[in-house]
């Protein structure tokens, strides 16, 4: 029994063998062509050259100013902040000095 | 304090004011007369005279901050305290403009305005924990827990540190590293330039450290007052 098996597996497979490996086209699925398309349209398909003078500028002048316009602007901010604080701790400590020169008065 | 070390002071600071001031109208003559314009990313590229020292002020904030800290966790001297405040927020400062002057540069140069980059990030979270630490010491006065709380804040963003400037080295990032050993280096000019401005932001950082740390140190006095009158 097991000496017809083994001659049968061995012609089943070489039978399939061939099948399997043939590179036959795919079965023309419809969904998955669809959702290609839509990642197609997602994203850019084609890129074209700018032709004359008309390039991308990003301004480097603009950006530079901003850069050193942010950076007085911050520190004039801080300078301000911290006059501030300084001006309502110096009222407080002269408040709190009073209030303590007044009680030792009592 | 005496009377006369407070007047000694007095003259230092004001010494220290104007020639930080002297020093920032010769650095910007120096970026924008003698440094030349950068040949590929044009003048944009004159924001790294001002981005790279206020990286630069922002360590030096940061580290006073630190070793302030970690003073203060040993002597519990509110002067170290008063300093690890002032630190952190002039660090504060300056890690606010490096992380706005970069972007500016990176949109000309990099094409975006972000990007999460291994010195950008570090820096972003270099930021996040010293933000995190002035929120802590704003909560009204801070009392001993909140200040050794703090204290440990600021050595754990200590750590951060060189991770922010190591980490061009160890990890592939897009940032440019002109001025470590890998880079091509700067033309003579633009030396000069960067110099004056490393110069003139470290007498900045000094001068902004000192006077904030003169006033956290008058708000520790303020608070002692009160609590002096509350038990009289």
């Amino acid at each position: 029994m097991r000496a017809l098996i083994a001659p049968l597996v061995l012609g089943c497979t070489m039978l399939i063998t061939p099948l399997a490996l043939a590179e036959s086209p795919p079965e023309p699925d419809t969904t998955a062509s669809e959702a290609q398309e839509d990642a197609a349209e997602e994203r850019a398909t084609q890129f074209v050259g700018v032709r004359g003078p008309e390039a991308e500028s990003i301004p480097g002048g603009a950006l530079l100013l901003a850069a050193y316009a942010i950076v007085w602007a911050l520190l004039f901010l801080f300078l301000m902040r911290m006059r501030g604080l300084q001006r309502q701790t110096a009222e407080e400590l002269e408040r709190l000095s009073a209030e303590i020169r007044a009680s030792e008065g009592r | 304090m005496s009377r006369t070390p407070k007047s000694g002071n007095s003259t230092v600071w004001s010494l220290l004011f104007f020639a930080t001031l002297a020093l920032f109208a010769v650095t910007l003559y120096a970026i924008f007369v003698l440094a030349p314009v950068e040949q590929q990313m044009g003048i944009v590229q004159k924001i790294f005279y001002f981005h790279v020292p206020s990286a630069y002020a922002m360590y030096l904030g940061f580290g006073v901050s630190a070793v302030g800290s970690a003073v203060y966790l040993l002597k519990r001297d509110p002067r170290w305290d008063a300093l690890a405040v002032a630190g952190a927020e002039v660090g504060t400062l300056f890690c606010l403009i490096v992380l706005l002057t970069g972007p500016l540069w990176a949109r000309k140069a990099w094409g975006v305005w972000w990007t999460w980059d291994p010195r950008l990030t570090t820096t972003l979270l270099a930021g996040m924990i010293f933000a995190a630490y002035l929120a802590l010491r704003s909560m009204g006065d801070a009392g001993e827990v909140e200040k050794r709380f703090a204290a440990g804040l600021a050595l754990f963003g200590l750590v951060d540190l060189p991770l922010i400037h190591y980490s061009v080295q160890r990890w592939r990032g897009v940032h440019p590293t002109v001025i470590t050993g890998k880079g091509g280096g700067l033309e003579s000019e633009m030396y000069w330039a960067l110099g004056l401005s490393f110069i003139a932001f470290t007498g900045l950082a000094a001068l902004l450290i000192w006077a904030r740390a003169s006033v956290e140190r008058q708000k520790e006095e303020s608070a002692r007052l009160r609590l002096e009158l509350m038990h009289r």
